[in-house]
C-alpha cells in the first residue's frame, strides 16, 4: 500500500498548476494547504473496500487538454433534452463547455456559476463555506481532489428566494487518466428553497480514472434543499464520493442518489443535522451490474434537538455486482427528541452478485427515537408466481416487480430526463 | 359450434418439499361446468389449484393435466395462463410500484399477443365497468397491486382480473373467504355473469352459501390428497348440514390430513 502512496506523490508536482489558476489567495491556499495533507496522509482506507488494489494514480497535475471538443456531446447526449430550459451548466473533463439559462436565475439575485468563477467574483461567500463541510484532512484523496478540484457550480440562493426551476449541472468525463476532480458548493441562505441536480458520466471506453467529488450543502435557518445526483461512470473507474450538507435551524434538506455505474465507488451521502428541527431525507438507487463495486453509505448525524431524519434505499445487483449498503444514524448526545430511522432493501437478481445491507445506529442520547428495517434477498417466488398466472412472461414479470421495488426512489428524482437517464440504466442492465 | 374448453385432471400426484400431498386426483371440467370442491382444512385442494397453475414449488411426481387436450405441465406458468387457465389465489401476493391497471394490462395485451394490444383507453374503459360491476373503487385502479388491501379486497380484485382476463378455465380458491354478505353476491354475480359454454369452473370452497350462488353441476369431497366422493349440489348441502365425520366413517378414514405417514 505504501509503495503506491509514495509513488503518487513523487509523480505529483501540482504547484505549477495550482500557480497558474490565477484564483485568489484564500483558494491558492486552500489549495497548498491540501495538497501537504495529501503527501503526508496515508491511503484513505475503507472497511469494505480496498482502493490498494485499485489504480489510485489514475490522475495527472493537470487536466485532459481537450481535442475534440464535441466529444463530450456524445457521451453525454442522452442525458440532455433540448426542450428544457432549467439553468444548465456542463463541464467537460474538468472545464465548462455549455451554460444555459442561467442569466434569469440573476433577477432573483441567485447566483449560479461554475466554482471557479465563484472564487473570483464571490470570494467572501465562497471563502465563508468553502471547505467547512467537507474538510480536506477527512483523507487523502478528499485532500487531493481539495487540491486539484478543476471546477464544479457555485449555488447561492439568498435569504427567503425561492428558485422558480431546479438547477443543473452534467459533469462529462471524456479522457480516462487525468482524474475527475468535480467540487460544489451549494449555500442555501435562511428562508430559500433550491433544488439541484448533478449527473457525472463518462464514455464508456474510459480508461482508468479516479474520481473523487466533493459536495459541500449549507442549508440555512428554515432553507430547503433538495439534491438529486446520480453517478454512472464505467468499469475501469474508482470513485471516491462525498456530498454532505450541514443543515441548520428548522432547515430541510432532501438526497435523491442513484449509483449507477459499474466502476469501483465508495460514496458517502447524507446531512449534519446541527440545527433544532432541522430535518434530512434521503432516497437512494443503487444499481449495480458487471463487476461493479458499491461501498455506499448514507450518513445522518443528528446533532440539534428535534432534528428527523428518514433515509430510504433500493439496490438491484446483477451480474457479478457487488454493494454494501450502510445506513449510519448518529444521535449525538443533547440532540434531545431526535427521530432518525431508515428502510433499506437490496434485492440480488444474479447467483453471482452480492449485497450486503449494515443499518448502523449509534445513540448518544436517551429521549429519541431510532428505527430501522433492512433486508437483502431474491425476487420472491410467489410474486413471480402471481404476475405469471396472469400470462405475463418471466423475464417480463421480474421486470415489473424490480421497476416496482425502485419506484418509491425514482420517483423522487426531480426532472424528467435524469429520471429517463436512469430508467435507460436499469433498462440496459436488465437486458 | 362453441369453442368448448376442457380441462382434465388424471391421476395427479404432486409433493412440496419432499412430502407428497396428492395422491391422485381425477377431474375433468368442461365449458358450461361448475365444479366444486370442498373438504376439511390441509386435506390438498390450495395444492391442487397451485399445481395445476405451475408453482414452482409443487412438483408433480404422476398423473397429468391437459388443457383443450395439451399437456399442461409442459407448460411454463405464463403458457397456462395464455392456454386460459385463471387461478383466483387463496393468497394472493402483494406486489409493491406496480400499479393494478398497469398490471391487469400487461395481462391483458400479454394473452393477446404481440401486436394485438388492446388501445390504452378502450382498456381504461372497459376496466373501469368491470370495477363498477364488482363494486370496486375507482382508486384501486392505481393502486399497487394488492398493497394494503384487506382480505375481503384482494378478493374482489382476484375476480376483477378473471372479468378482464376472460379466461377459458378459472380456478377459484376459497374466494368467499373474507368476504362480507354483500360482496359475495357481488362476487358471485360476476362469476355468474361469464357463465357461458366457454368457460368452465372450479371452485373450492368450505361453504354452501357460496354453492347457493354459484350453483355447482357437481361437488367433490377432498381428503388425504384424492377426491374420495363425487356428487351433486345436494351433497354439499348434506356436508354442511352433517359435516365430514359420516363420510369418514363411511370411507375409513381417521385422519383426512395429508399426513406423512397416511
Ligand atoms: N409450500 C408448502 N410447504 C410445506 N407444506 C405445504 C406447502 N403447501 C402446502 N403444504 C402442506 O400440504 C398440505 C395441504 O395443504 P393445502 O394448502 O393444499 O390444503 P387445503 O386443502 O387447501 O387447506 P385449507 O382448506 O386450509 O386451505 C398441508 O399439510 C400443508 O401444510
Ligand atoms: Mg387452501
Amino acid at each position: 500500500m505504501n509503495t503506491v502512496k509514495e509513488a503518487s506523490v513523487a509523480s505529483l508536482d501540482a504547484e505549477p498548476y495550482i500557480a497558474a489558476l490565477q484564483e485568489p489567495g484564500f483558494a491558492l491556499e486552500f489549495r497548498r494547504r491540501a495538497l501537504a495533507l495529501y503527501a503526508q496522509l496515508p491511503l484513505a482506507r475503507f472497511e469494505k473496500s480496498d482502493l490498494s488494489r485499485r489504480n489510485v494514480r489514475a490522475f495527472k497535475a493537470a487536466p485532459a487538454a481537450i481535442e475534440d471538443p464535441s466529444a463530450w456531446f456524445r457521451v453525454a447526449e442522452s442525458h440532455l433534452n433540448p426542450q428544457d430550459e432549467h439553468p444548465l451548466i456542463v463541464i467537460a473533463d474538468g472545464s465548462v463547455v455549455h451554460v444555459r439559462g442561467v442569466e434569469q436565475l440573476a433577477l432573483q439575485g441567485v447566483v449560479f456559476c461554475s466554482l471557479r468563477e465563484a472564487v473570483n467574483k464571490y470570494p467572501d461567500l465562497v471563502q465563508k463555506h468553502l471547505g467547512t463541510v467537507v474538510s480536506s484532512d477527512e483523507n487523502n484523496l478528499i485532500a487531493l481532489q481539495s487540491a486539484l478540484w478543476r471546477d464544479g457550480v457555485f449555488l447561492y440562493a439568498p435569504k427567503n428566494v425561492e428558485l422558480a426551476q431546479p438547477v443543473q449541472l452534467l459533469a462529462v468525463t471524456t479522457k480516462g487518466g487525468y482524474g475527475t476532480f468535480v467540487r460544489n458548493l451549494i449555500v442555501a441562505d435562511s428562508g430559500s428553497q433550491a433544488s439541484f441536480l448533478d449527473s457525472y458520466v463518462a464514455a464508456a471506453t474510459l480508461e482508468d480514472e479516479l474520481q473523487v467529488g466533493v459536495t459541500e450543502v449549507v442549508v440555512g435557518d428554515g432553507a430547503r434543499v433538495k439534491i438529486g445526483t446520480v453517478q454512472d461512470f464505467p468499469r475501469k473507474a474508482t470513485n471516491v464520493l462525498v456530498r454532505r450538507a450541514r443543515v441548520l435551524r428548522s432547515g430541510q434538506m432532501n438526497w435523491v442518489v442513484g449509483e449507477v455505474g459499474d466502476g469501483y465507488t465508495v460514496a458517502e451521502f447524507g446531512s449534519l443535522l446541527e440545527g433544532e428541527g432541522s430535518v434530512s431525507t434521503s432516497h437512494a438507487i443503487a444499481l449495480g451490474a458487471g463487476r461493479a463495486h458499491m461501498d455506499l453509505t448514507s450518513r445522518m448525524v443528528h446533532i440539534g434537538r428535534f432534528s428527523e431524519s428518514d433515509t430510504t434505499a433500493r439496490g438491484v445487483m446483477q451480474g457479478k455486482a457487488n454493494a454494501v449498503y450502510r445506513g449510519l444514524t448518529h444521535i449525538r448526545k443533547g440532540a434531545g427528541g431526535a427521530n432518525g430511522q431508515q428502510s433499506e432493501k437490496l434485492l440480488m437478481l444474479s447467483p453471482g452478485s452480492r449485497a450486503d445491507a449494515i443499518p448502523m445506529l449509534l445513540i448518544d442520547e436517551n429521549d429519541v427515537k431510532c428505527g430501522h428495517a433492512a433486508s437483502v434477498g431474491q425476487i420472491n417466488e410467489d410474486q413471480l408466481f402471481y404476475l405469471m398466472s396472469r400470462g405475463i412472461s418471466e423475464a417480463a414479470a421480474k421486470r415489473m416487480i424490480v421497476w416496482g421495488f425502485v419506484d418509491p426512489v425514482l420517483a423522487e428524482l426531480p426532472i424528467d430526463i435524469v429520471r429517463k437517464a436512469v430508467e435507460n440504466v436499469l433498462e440496459r442492465k436488465m437486458a | 359450434m362453441a369453442n368448448i374448453p376442457e380441462l382434465k385432471i388424471s391421476g395427479l400426484h404432486a409433493e412440496v418439499a419432499g412430502k407428497e400431498i396428492l395422491r391422485g386426483v381425477n377431474v375433468t371440467v368442461r365449458g358450461g361446468e361448475v365444479h366444486a370442491i370442498m373438504g376439511p382444512n390441509g386435506t390438498g385442494k390450495s395444492t391442487l389449484a397451485s399445481s395445476l397453475m405451475g408453482h414452482p414449488k409443487y412438483a408433480v411426481t404422476a398423473g397429468g393435466a391437459t388443457i383443450d387436450g395439451e399437456d399442461l405441465l409442459a407448460m411454463s406458468v405464463d403458457e397456462r395462463a395464455r392456454k386460459g387457465l385463471f387461478l383466483a389465489m387463496q393468497y394472493p401476493s402483494e406486489v409493491s410500484g406496480v400499479s393494478n391497471a398497469n398490471f391487469m394490462r400487461m395481462a391483458v395485451n400479454a394473452r393477446l399477443g404481440a401486436g394485438n394490444e388492446v388501445p390504452v383507453l378502450k382498456f381504461h374503459r372497459e376496466l373501469q365497468r368491470q370495477m363498477k360491476t364488482l363494486s370496486i373503487d375507482a382508486s384501486f385502479a392505481e393502486r399497487y397491486l394488492n398493497e394494503g388491501f384487506s382480505g375481503g379486497e384482494k378478493k374482489r380484485n382476484e375476480i376483477l382480473q378473471m372479468a378482464v382476463l376472460r379466461p377459458r378455465i378459472a380456478i377459484l380458491d376459497e374466494i368467499d373467504s373474507g368476504l362480507d354478505i354483500d360482496a359475495l353476491r357481488i362476487v358471485a354475480d360476476g362469476v355468474n355473469s361469464l357463465r357461458g359454454p366457454e368457460f368452465g369452473l372450479l371452485i373450492i370452497t368450505h361453504y354452501q352459501r357460496l354453492l347457493q350462488y354459484i350453483v355447482p353441476d357437481r361437488v367433490h369431497v377432498m381428503m388425504q390428497g384424492r377426491i374420495v366422493r363425487s356428487g351433486g349440489r345436494e351433497l354439499a348441502m348434506e356436508l354442511e348440514a352433517r359435516g365430514y365425520d359420516w363420510l369418514k366413517d363411511e370411507l375409513g378414514i381417521v385422519d383426512e390430513t395429508v399426513s406423512v405417514n397416511a
